[in-house]
């Protein structure tokens, strides 16, 4: 047990601390899940072959996990794993729960996983997150009888990590992309809002909040079309922060704000991130003296 | 002259290609050209230069640059439709308009095909890198100066880091993935730039029309392609005007790519396939990265989730939230969620309306938002990484405000609002705690000049109160200590909320402990500019009591100067704005301040110093010689002026080989004189001897002449004006706009107020570098502000000048002989003289005629006296007139006007123009009779119609002083006299005629002294010649007695 566990916190601070990192909520409750697994030892085996690179690939497809583990055989295992998916009925109800409350909208659209998440899906009795291992259904087509067998097990070491690549993996599995959730969402915000207008309007006559609305007909031309002039002039004056060009005075740069680039390592090549990520900031105060250089070197006014 | 352009050609994706984006430049010229329009294919812009043109030229100005392909585009420009002879409107045919042309009413927007050079996006960068930043510059058209702005702003990126990599998944099936480096806009300053610069985009920088070679075969190696191929690949279209910020990011982020892109040097050791396979495509020419589907989904994801965690999408709008103070009596503040324009912070909607407009699209202003609900809760959300309270707030459906506790509304103030503005959220906090200068604690100052005084001294302490005032709300330091000891960051106080800084109570404890005076320097240090501190305490009001508000206000120059009516013992009539000139010299000189008088050419300072020097003489203060120094050519117009409008100053030349050049004689000579003309040469030459003297002032005409601050002129000029041991007042005289050329103002303030902008290396550091390279307005501001009170510059065109100007002003501009022409014109005069004599009548008036037109030339240039047909290098120094013409036509070349030269001499003009081509590097058309009569129409249209025409237009008298029609010119020069004036006044009204909408000058030159003297008094004085003898010509000459003409041609000495 203290050695998974330990194992474990290595996983979790391969990405460190910084960026996504804090909002990993949900990449803890999967490995809660997964310590809650009865077969110590088996787990251990997974995570080994996990960590020696055995997993030779992962595939989000769709509403599954396509997976390959090089076992003993020759050829890898393949591996299916899958959550069951809920209804258009049962995404109704999740969706107007969720446009409910402004914060998880905001929180969506902001790419962040809201912690409470789950009382949207319970409005209609479903969950998003598997409660317990076996609702994640899995197929090897490995000799072991037992599922899940270490393969499977593997997956689940390294599921972890996609899941803090893109929490919104989890939505996938439940049937909807980021994508057409987000799209989804704002139809049902649309028509959410549309009702309260309607609403209101109805509550009083003179309810004015539509005088900020577009109207077609008040569709002014391009000011360039009005004076064409506008095709050659400009007046402005070069803006006094771009006088002299100085490198980031806090080492603020996009970089560093940006932190860990939320991308699952691959185990066969440890610290790969890191090293990247060190050789970009590297490059990154070469370009920053070129570019220093080279706004000194501007010509005087001719 | 050619004007270059440089328009953006967007990369075309096809499948096969991932399509670089490029800069195209092109450039136009004026020329004659036929209404065409597009057939098959947009028709070929008639004005643009084509490709062999346009590299011919960019290497002839130095600006090819590398990187370069050949290329032609489509155009989208403003059009004139012209209707072609014989054509019934079946065709568009019309012209494209070019830059400065004036517009049309029938202005449309048309297609056009234009040749020019592509240049790939990283050498873009770095030829954009050597363009100038500010000012205008002939060659370039605006829009590259927009260019070079948005490549600084991209230079700034880089240097601060702000940029991620990404990859960009293909924009259909079959089109490439792409791994891009992409600028992060997150910043509140960031996002403002780009504001600003998408407001003020030239669409001329925009307006490519796709444009691409149909996929269909070439004709062998020509470029001309099937036409019915080239239809279907380039259809007829006109793009429409469109900017926006979308547009300019997008353009921002070709140029950063670009720069990053051939910089990066990928590191692959160690790396994963994917990260691997990123970092090539990253540094590759195209940046197609090609990786299994699964992988670049992912690698897409990833780098895209990243780049979120710190910045939104581009959009019209943001998120907003507003905080306002808690009612009295109430602890909680309320913190209202709104929707505010990125373009203009001032236009906000609340947050219903945002939500009301459910599906619909929000205008807000002129600008139109779409999906604002969404808009309005992506920013929510992001703010809520920041700032957690607001989670509070939205668990709503629709949530529009929610209250903040104290802590919360502190954490606010204190911390979260710097952060959310740099994720985009726009906070907006009441005005006392806006962290301006405003909410800080300061200073409000009551003053007034004390009774005795007279308002004249810069030292003297004025009479003043003052309190502690902090967000527009005044305190006593009573209030202040019960404040602090309320020991909160955030207090209460008269009904607004302040925040107390430990550092601004300290520098109030000191300010009262020390209790200091003010003077009158002080008063209009702080009234110079906003912002300023007195004793490290911000001046948020300064009230200045009547007497002292107007001093304050002619020295700032807020109000008009006092006038002062012309003074006792002047000839002469002084105009209003003249007097108000002449009110301010004698302002300043009274607080011994140097004063420069820049009004424009024409409006009289000859005559308004001359009015200050009477000025002191009538109030007997001109005790001691006043030293003036000029440039030679305008020596004599000097003591012509002087003569006519203030005849009791006594005033001596220090000129000629015959000068005085002993200390002892020249004192005595200067007794009892009150001006003293020399030139900038004598000045630097008989520097020890003029130093010997004790002026009571020195006045420099034509200041530019000690531009060059290490020139040794100049280091003598500003020698001489250097007080020993009484006080002498400086006066600057110059027409050009001084202020504006910032290197030359150093050592003209050096001159007059040595004090206000220090050493030379401090102006250099401070105000020369940043403005004149990179254009920085607020030092340029700062550098204004502090010369301002010093220099009075009026312009034809003010208001308060306009009125008191007659439509057309008469100058005459006297100059001397050089020392050549005196020699040549006596020795001529000598020896035709006692061949006139003697010689019989019959041919006595072709020889009278002969004698005057020779004397004439001289007065131009002895050159051609000499029929000298080579311009030699001291051309320009062997003619006083010439001298002068030229200092002249600087000026006005650089006011931008437009100019006639007319003279009566064809081989003058044949000479000027050779000699003025090369001197000013320009073009100078000369009309005169050889000339045909089409190339003749061509010149006089291309000077009024040519935006970028030349301004210098040279006419003979005689071919040009008729029928044409010459409106753009607003100054006539006649360089040399005619006996007619009629025929001179037939001239001038070219420029001075129906369509005219400038003020004419019109400059007459006159040769002091000479014959050219005589025609001018004869004209003059019309009745002592009956206007038959001048209306018939020159005949009358040759009856002249012998005494007569000697008198019409001798040289007099003076």
């Amino acid at each position: 047990m203290s050695n998974i566990s330990a194992n474990n916190s290595d996983i979790n601070t391969a990405l460190g601390e910084e960026g996504l990192g804090k909002q990993t909520w949900w990449v803890e409750q999967w490995m809660e899940l997964i310590n809650s697994y009865r077969f110590k030892k088996r787990l251990e085996r997974a995570w080994s072959y996990a960590r020696e690179g055995n997993v030779t690939s992962i595939r989000f497809e769709g509403r599954r996990v396509h997976a390959r583990v090089q076992g003993t055989g020759e050829d890898p295992y393949k591996i299916k794993l899958w959550l069951d998916v809920l209804s258009d009925e049962d995404w109704l109800y999740v969706l107007e729960a969720l446009t409910q409350k402004a914060r998880w909208s905001a929180q969506l659209l902001a790419g962040i996983m809201p912690s409470d998440i789950e009382r949207a899906f319970a409005a209609s009795g479903k969950r998003l997150f598997p409660f317990k291992l076996q609702e994640v259904r899995s197929e090897c087509n490995c000799p072991d009888k037992a599922n899940p067998c270490k393969h499977i097990s593997a997956i689940y070491f390294l599921m972890g990590e996609r899941f803090r690549e893109d929490p919104f993996v989890l939505f996938q599995l439940r049937g909807r992309s980021r994508a057409r959730l987000l799209s989804d969402l704002a139809d049902q915000r649309r028509k959410l809002l549309d009702a309260i207008i309607r609403k209101k309007l109805k509550e009083s006559s003179n309810y004015d909040y539509t005088k900020n609305l577009h109207e077609e007909s008040s569709k002014a031309p391009h000011s360039a079309i009005l004076n064409p002039s506008m095709w050659w002039k400009y007046e402005g004056n070069l803006n006094a922060d771009l006088v002299v060009i100085t490198s980031s005075v806090d080492g603020n740069t996009g970089l560093n704000s940006a932190g860990v680039l939320p991308l699952a390592e691959d185990p066969k090549y440890p610290n790969a991130q890191e090293k990247f990520l060190n050789h970009l900031h590297k490059e990154g105060e070469k370009f920053s003296q070129h570019a220093m250089i080279q706004a000194m070197s501007t010509k005087e006014t001719i | 002259m050619s004007l270059l352009h440089a328009t953006w050609l967007p990369a075309i994706r096809t499948p096969k290609s991932s399509g670089r984006p490029a800069m195209l430049v092109w450039a136009d010229t004026w020329r004659v050209a036929s209404p065409n329009g597009p057939n098959i294919t947009p028709a070929k812009h008639p004005f643009s230069l084509d490709i062999k043109e346009l590299r011919t030229w960019l290497q002839e100005i130095n600006l090819l640059p590398n990187g370069i392909i050949d290329s032609s585009a489509c155009l989208t420009l403003p059009s004139q439709p012209i209707k072609k002879q014989g054509d019934h409107g079946l065709k568009w045919t019309g012209l494209p308009l070019q830059a400065g042309e004036p517009i049309p009413k029938n202005c449309e927007w048309w297609p056009w095909q234009v040749e020019g050079l592509a240049i790939d996006p990283a050498m873009t960068a770095e030829w954009l890198s050597k363009l100038p930043l500010s000012g205008k510059h002939p060659d370039l058209g605006e829009e590259i100066r927009w260019w070079s702005h948005l490549e600084r702003w991209a230079l700034s990126l880089i240097a601060r880091g702000r940029w991620l990599p990404q990859v960009e998944l293909s924009k259909g099936a079959g089109y490439p993935h792409r791994a891009r480096w992409v600028p992060i806009l997150n910043r509140e300053d960031d996002r403002r730039r780009l504001e600003e610069l998408a407001s003020s985009l030239p669409l001329v920088a925009t307006c490519a029309l796709p444009w691409r070679e149909p996929a269909g075969r070439r004709n062998n190696r020509t470029t001309r392609l099937r036409p019915e191929a080239m239809r279907e690949a380039n259809p007829i279209a006109s793009c429409r005007p469109r900017s926006g910020r979308l547009r300019v990011a997008n353009l921002l982020q070709d140029l950063v790519d670009a720069q990053l892109r051939t910089q990066f040097e990928p590191d692959i050791e160690g790396l994963d396939p994917l990260l691997l396979t990123w970092q090539e495509s990253l540094s590759s020419y195209s940046g197609i990265i090609s990786l299994p589907e699964e992988d670049i989904e992912r690698l897409a994801k990833a780098s895209n989730h990243w780049r979120e965690s710190i910045t939104g999408n581009v959009a019209p709008a943001r998120a907003c939230l507003e905080l306002f103070t808690p009612k009295i009596g109430e602890d909680l503040w309320r913190l209202n969620f709104s929707l505010q324009a990125e373009a203009d912070h001032s236009l906000k909607v609340p947050a219903a309306s945002a939500w009301a407009s459910g599906s619909g699209v929000l205008q807000l202003g002129e600008i139109k938002v779409d999906q604002p609900s969404e808009i309005l809760l992506e920013g929510l959300g992001r703010a809520l990484t920041i700032f957690e309270p607001i989670g509070r707030g939205l668990e709503d459906a629709t949530p529009e405000s929610m209250v903040l506790s104290p802590a919360e509304a502190f954490i606010l103030v204190r911390t979260a609002t710097s952060k959310l503005r740099d994720i985009g959220v726009g906070v907006e906090l009441p005005q006392s705690l806006s962290g301006g200068l405003a909410s800080r604690l300061g200073l409000a100052i009551k003053a007034e000049l004390s009774d005795k005084s007279t308002g004249f001294t810069l030292g003297e302490a004025l009479d003043w109160s003052w309190e502690l005032m902090i967000g527009g709300i005044t305190l006593t330091l009573k209030e202040l200590e019960k404040l602090e000891h309320k020991k909160s960051p955030l207090v209460q106080h008269k009904g607004a909320w302040l925040e107390l800084r430990p550092n601004d109570l300290k520098n109030a404890e000191t300010f009262i402990r020390t209790s200091p005076e003010i003077s009158l320097d002080d008063a209009l240090r702080l009234t110079a500019t906003d912002g300023n501190t007195f004793k490290k305490l911000p001046v948020h009001k300064f009230d200045a009591g009547p007497r002292l508000q107007n001093v304050l206000d002619q020295y700032h120059q807020a109000k008009s100067p006092d006038p002062l009516p012309a003074p006792e013992g002047f000839h002469g009539q002084l105009r209003p704005y003249q007097e108000r000139g002449l009110g301010w010299l004698a302002f300043l000189h009274r607080f011994d301040q140097g004063a420069c008088l820049a009004d424009d050419m024409g409006l009289g300072k000859t005559i308004e110093l001359l009015a200050f020097l009477q000025y002191l003489n009538a109030e007997k203060e001109l005790k001691r010689p006043v030293l003036l120094i000029a440039p030679t050519s305008v020596l004599t117009n000097w003591r012509r002026e002087a003569l006519s409008f203030t005849p009791h100053l006594k005033v001596y030349e220090h000129y000629g080989p015959k000068r005085c050049s002993n200390e002892i004689s020249l004192k005595k000579i200067l007794k009892g004189v009150n001006l003293v003309l020399t030139t900038y040469g004598l000045v630097q030459r008989d520097r020890e001897l003029l130093e010997t003297i004790d002026w009571q002032g020195v006045v420099i005409d034509e200041a530019q002449a000690i531009k060059n601050p290490k020139a040794k002129q100049s280091l003598a000029t500003r020698n001489i004006a250097k007080q020993i041991k009484n006080k002498r007042f400086r006066i600057a005289l110059t027409g050009t706009p001084v202020e504006n050329r910032i290197s030359e103002l150093w050592s003209l303030m050096n001159f007059l107020n040595p004090k206000v902008l220090g050493e030379d290396n401090f102006f250099r550091q401070r105000y020369q570098l940043p403005i004149e390279q990179y254009g920085d307005i607020s030092s340029l501001k700062d550098l204004k502000a502090r010369v301002s009170p010093f220099i009075l510059r009026r312009l034809k065109t003010d208001k308060s000048v306009i009125s008191d100007l007659p439509d057309k002003i008469e100058l005459t501009e006297w100059v001397g002989l050089s020392e050549e022409q005196r020699l040549l014109y006596k020795k001529t005069v000598e020896q035709t003289f006692d061949e006139i004599a003697t010689s019989p009548k019959g041919q006595r008036q072709g020889k009278v005629l002969g004698l005057l037109t020779r004397l004439k030339q001289i007065c131009n240039h002895p050159a051609l006296a000499l029929k000298e047909k080579n311009i030699n290098q001291n051309f320009i120094n062997r003619s006083t007139k010439l001298l002068r013409l030229v200092e002249i036509l600087e000026e006005v070349i650089e006011a931008g006007d437009r100019v006639l030269l007319f003279t009566q001499f064809a081989e003058w003009g044949h000479l000027l123009k050779t000699f003025m081509e090369n001197h000013w590097k320009c073009e100078v058309p000369f009309l005169h009779g050889a000339i045909s009569k089409n190339k003749r129409q061509l010149m006089v249209d291309r000077f009024q119609k040519d935006p970028r025409g030349p301004q210098i237009f040279l006419l003979s008298l005689k071919t040009g002083g008729v029928g044409l029609n010459l409106t753009r010119a607003s100054h006539v020069f006649h360089i040399d006299r005619w006996w007619n004036p009629a025929v001179e006044n037939q001239a001038t009204d070219r420029a001075y005629r129906i369509g005219q909408t400038n003020r004419v000058m019109v400059h007459k030159f006159v040769t002091s002294s000479s014959v050219e003297e005589k025609i001018d008094q004869m004209i003059r004085n019309k009745e002592q010649l009956a206007e038959e003898i001048i209306g018939s010509g020159e005949e009358w000459l040759g009856k002249l007695s012998v005494n007569e003409l000697q008198n019409l041609v001798a040289l007099e000495e003076n």
